[in-house]
């Protein structure tokens, strides 16, 4: 799973969200460090709607007020699982990168 | 700045709308609108966030326009042209079945296609083989040949330096020097001529290459004292001892010396470039302290790691400093430097780059010619097919799968023609390969064997690859620009062929560019191999043998001791037996040099000096057919202790001294020799013409003085041989002997034979250029003929809705030669810069005159106004045969 779709999943597994939308929360996550360009975002939904990872949907109730034209787009049970997966392999790999002294040691007792 | 106005807000979603055309369609209606309001949003907060309120995101809006763009190209990419997607079995076989449907078209396309793609790959084979391949030995590529550079002058280095090099050059390794030499074979009664390469034994392990039978040159043989030795080519051996095994540690008569053959050598062998022999360089010369007595070719190795500009570079420095160390100024030293470069690069000289671009790009052109063709044949068949190819369109098909469906038409035309042309040009190879080992053998160097390798195989490969795209960019943008409701609607050729008469005015307008350029050339190209093949030097040329007579300035230091050289080798040549005549020549000046002027002694000064080439001679002028018309010949008694004399040519007696005798009067050289010496006319000789051989305007005018006034150092000896070639040969080693058992002479070279060959390549070269470019005619005309025939088609009820309004036959014709004309225009346009530089090229390189050349460029422009026009009006003249009914109703 390339970074990008793992990013996408990560905002969507909280709530659906629309295309903007899900750029923002991407950028506030990084701190800024990541831009995401809507070529780039698209391109990676379309594999992701293919995929069955995630499905266009309703405007949750919460966003009713913004614009109709919008569309939102949620995660799907199999979107969930991937992104599971996914985030226990990097969880795996950072472990790792903890044991290589490539990351300081976790806190006692965390 | 300001925050972002409505206006730029919009500005910048166009732009983004116009980016997002880089995405496949089916993924526009998908998400097209989304992006949109995305960037909308992205804009929009960014122009009002508090950091960025008064700044304009330019970068933002570069990065997104920038991404969209990148991301929708590889959307493409990576749906529509999946490889699974774009290859199918029934494409190719649709394809076969198309072309097998009209055989003789697939013939024709193959056959101009293999004509192109033949032509440019055993052209580039052809001069890469000759020109770039490095040695066919171990490691060949690193093997250098060092040259000392003066100036503009390159020749060979000191046998001083060449020891010093191999001491102490640390990029380069196995320094050696050579120097090639006339040898006479005595043996069995039977003598022979051999080129021997007097070579340091170190020439045969930097060779890499083991002797066939026995063995190369060893140090040993080099040394004082050490047994005469001869390592033999493999031609020679068959030649002159009929491969006979027995002839190895035989002895023959080198010279006259007894000398033991111990090496033949694998056939095809002949570094450093064309020999019949090698002979042991003895170590004295090269551990010689003196300078300026013996001067060598040198080659070497490159050391690992090291470049010919770092070997250049050291080379040169430790030049410059033994130089100083050898007393010559700094200065001096500093003009002077060490050259390193390959042998192939070496021989052909530095218009290499030069002759291989311009020739590689003439046989270009016509493959572009070919492909200019094939191009209207295929568009011309796509757009027959323009509505099968709208309905697969209606139906849903891809434009991706319709090119790929066009692609293959095209591939497997080039590679048909591919396949077809290699061979041709494998054959080509072949065959100049033989025909040179027949008429040039001993003159070509060894590495110049053609034949099919790897180089041939990869150069034909990108030839069809470039082949492949060409026609398959052009007829699939003719797919994939159908108009499928505008085909479906009207249904006719007719609805693509407003389209197809542009593409059809642009190839024309091509093909009279490429065409005209390439007959301009050939047409110069044809005058020169005519000068070439019908070469007169002005005098009688059989019999004559040349060869350079160049004390060395050690040996002969003062100018008395070579003037006395010159002086006795003129005087055996003249007594000897075998020889009808011998003249001592060296060019002083030449007319167009500036150095040619003279005075004649009360003339008035203030009017311009006249020209003459000017020459030193000595000895009988007869040798060269020449005879003297008035007064007397110049004499050996000509010398310094002598009254300064001249003789004139009969163009100088009659251009100076019309309707009476010059001889007694005095002329003084204004640009040679000691110029304020007047000098007494004492004869008249027949003219001979001077200058470039090839040249039409060679001059007659000539001033002879005596080579024992002048303080030349060296001279051309040439003799009129009675009875044999080798008996001529025999003298002048005997004679050079005779005079100083130091003076050897050089390469002797026989005229009949430099100018024969030169004919015969000249003849040979005609013959392959004139073939190249009768076929580029052929496909320009033919080409030409075809598009026009086809263009002119399809108006065919335009015309007939035009002459139904009451446009007349004429009217007509004139409208549609008035078109024709517009596109010769066009291409005549575009090639008149091009003629110019190649032109202006030839004139500087070539002795051409700048007249002719203006006057091919028109002639050849008008040749082609008649082509153009004539494949214009022989279809007008059809179409307008067809009657007014048909002509309306004709879809």
């Amino acid at each position: 799973m390339r970074s990008i779709e793992f990013e996408i999943l990560l905002t969507l597994a909280a709530e659906a969200r629309h295309g903007y939308a899900i750029i923002q929360d991407i950028e506030k996550r990084s701190g800024g460090s990541l831009s995401v360009e809507t070529g780039t975002l698209y391109r990676a939904l379309q594999r992701l709607v293919e995929s069955d990872l995630v499905r266009p949907t309703d405007a949750p109730r919460a966003a009713l007020n913004d614009d109709e034209r919008r569309r939102f787009y949620a995660i799907t049970p199999a979107g969930r699982r991937a992104a599971a997966a996914e985030a226990k392999r990097l969880a795996i790999l950072v472990d790792a990168a903890r044991s290589a002294r490539l990351l300081p040691p976790l806190p006692e007792g965390t | 700045m300001t925050r972002p106005s409505r206006t730029q807000r919009q500005w910048w979603s166009r732009a983004y709308d116009v980016a997002l055309r880089a995405f496949p369609v089916e993924f526009r209606e998908r998400w097209e609108r989304d992006m949109r309001l995305a960037f909308a949003d992205r804009i929009r907060d960014r122009g009002t966030s508090d950091h960025t309120r008064d700044r304009t995101p330019w970068r933002l809006i570069a990065r997104e326009l920038g991404t969209v763009v990148a991301a929708g190209l590889r959307e493409r990419l990576h749906s529509s042209h999946r490889p699974s997607d774009m290859v199918h079995a029934q494409d190719i076989r649709y394809a076969f079945r198309l072309l097998r449907r009209s055989p003789g078209f697939t013939l024709l396309t193959v056959l101009v296609l293999a004509g192109g793609l033949g032509l440019s790959t055993f052209t580039f084979s052809f001069l890469y083989a000759g020109m770039i391949r490095p040695l066919p030995l171990g490691e060949g590529d690193r093997i250098v040949r060092l040259t000392q550079v003066e100036g503009e002058r390159q020749g060979p280095v000191d046998a001083v330096d060449v020891a010093m090099l191999e001491g102490s050059a640390r990029t380069l390794r196995e320094v050696g020097g050579y120097t090639r030499r006339e040898v006479i074979l005595g043996r069995e009664g039977e003598r022979r001529v051999l080129t021997a390469t007097v070579a340091d034994p170190t020439l045969f392990s930097v060779a890499r290459t083991p002797a066939r039978f026995g063995r190369g040159l060893l140090p040993s043989d080099a040394a004082p004292g050490a047994e005469p030795v001869i390592v033999l080519t493999y031609r020679t051996w068959q030649v002159a001892f009929g491969e006979d095994r027995s002839a190895l540690d035989t002895h023959v008569a080198i010279n006259g010396v007894s000398t033991r053959v111990v090496g033949i050598m694998p056939e095809g062998f002949g570094f450093p470039v064309a020999q019949d022999a090698w002979l042991p360089l003895p170590s004295s010369i090269t551990t010689s302290t003196k300078a300026g007595v013996e001067f060598l070719s040198v080659f070497a190795r490159l050391a690992p790691g090291a470049t010919h500009a770092q070997a250049a570079a050291e080379a040169t420095a430790l030049l410059r400093a033994a130089l100083v160390t050898r007393d010559t100024s700094e200065r001096v030293a500093s003009r002077m430097s060490m050259a390193v470069e390959s042998f192939p690069a070496a021989q052909i000289g530095e218009e290499r780059t030069l002759v291989f671009t311009f020739l590689n790009t003439l046989a270009t052109l016509i493959l572009l010619l070919a492909l200019v063709n094939v191009t209207t044949l295929l568009t011309a068949r796509a757009n027959e097919r323009i509505r099968e190819t709208a309905v697969r369109m209606a139906l849903g098909a891809s434009r991706g799968r319709l090119i790929m469906q066009g692609m293959w038409e095209g591939a497997i035309l080039c590679i048909a023609g591919g396949v077809l042309g290699t061979a041709g040009a494998a054959w080509g190879l072949e065959a100049i390969t033989s025909w040179t080992r027949v008429h040039l053998e001993g003159n070509m160097a060894f590495w110049w064997v053609w034949r099919m390798d790897r180089v041939t195989l990869l150069s034909a490969g990108a030839f069809v690859t470039v082949a492949i795209a060409v026609l398959g960019s052009v007829v699939s943008l003719r797919a994939v620009r159908t108009n499928v409701r505008e085909v479906m609607q009207d249904g006719s050729a007719r609805s693509g062929s407003r389209r197809e008469g542009r593409l059809a005015r642009v190839l024309v307008a091509t093909q009279v560019t490429v065409v005209t350029v390439l007959m301009f050339v050939g047409v110069l190209s044809g005058v020169m191999a005519r000068r070439v093949v019908t070469l007169d030097p002005g005098f009688d040329p059989a019999n004559l043998l040349q060869v350079d007579l160049a004390p060395s300035a050690e040996q002969f230091p003062t100018e008395d001791s070579r003037q006395a050289v010159f002086r006795n080798v003129a005087a055996r040549l003249s007594e000897h037996g075998a020889l009808d005549g011998a003249l001592l020549r060296t060019r002083l000046a030449t007319e167009d040099g500036g150095a040619g002027t003279f005075a004649l002694r009360g003339s008035r000064a203030a009017t311009a000096l006249p020209t003459a080439n000017v020459l030193a001679t000595l000895g009988a002028m007869s040798t060269l057919g020449m005879d003297v018309v008035e007064g007397r010949p110049l004499t050996a008694s000509d010398d310094r202790a002598h009254a300064p004399v001249a003789l004139i040519s009969r163009s100088v007696a009659a251009r100076l001294w019309r309707g009476r005798s010059p001889v007694g009067e005095q002329l003084r050289l204004a640009g040679v020799g000691d110029t304020t010496q007047w000098r007494t006319i004492v004869g008249v000789v027949s003219d001979i013409p001077y200058g470039n051989l090839i040249s039409r305007d060679r001059s007659l005018n000539a001033i002879y003085v005596p080579l024992l006034q002048t303080t030349v150092a060296e001279t051309d000896v040439i003799v009129r041989v009675r009875a044999t070639e080798i008996a001529g040969r025999q003298a002048l080693s005997e004679v050079f002997e005779a005079v100083d058992p130091m003076l050897v002479p050089g390469t002797v070279y026989r005229l009949s034979e430099s100018i024969e060959k030169s004919a015969l390549i000249a003849t040979g070269m005609t013959k392959l250029f004139g073939s190249c470019f009768l076929f580029a005619l052929l496909l320009a005309v033919a080409g030409t003929y075809g598009l026009m025939s086809r263009s002119i088609g399809l108006r065919t009820r335009e015309l007939g809705v035009r002459r139904a309004l009451g446009a007349t036959d004429a009217m007509a014709t004139r409208m549609l030669l008035t078109q024709g004309t517009r596109q010769l225009g066009v291409g005549t346009v575009v090639a008149a810069p091009i003629l110019a530089v190649v032109g202006a090229a030839a004139t500087h390189l070539l002795p051409l005159s700048g007249a002719l050349a203006a006057g091919t460029a028109i002639v050849v422009s008008l040749s082609i106004l008649s082509v153009v026009l004539g494949a214009t009006w022989l279809p007008t003249r059809k179409v307008l045969r067809v009657p007014l009914r048909d002509a309306l109703w004709r879809d």
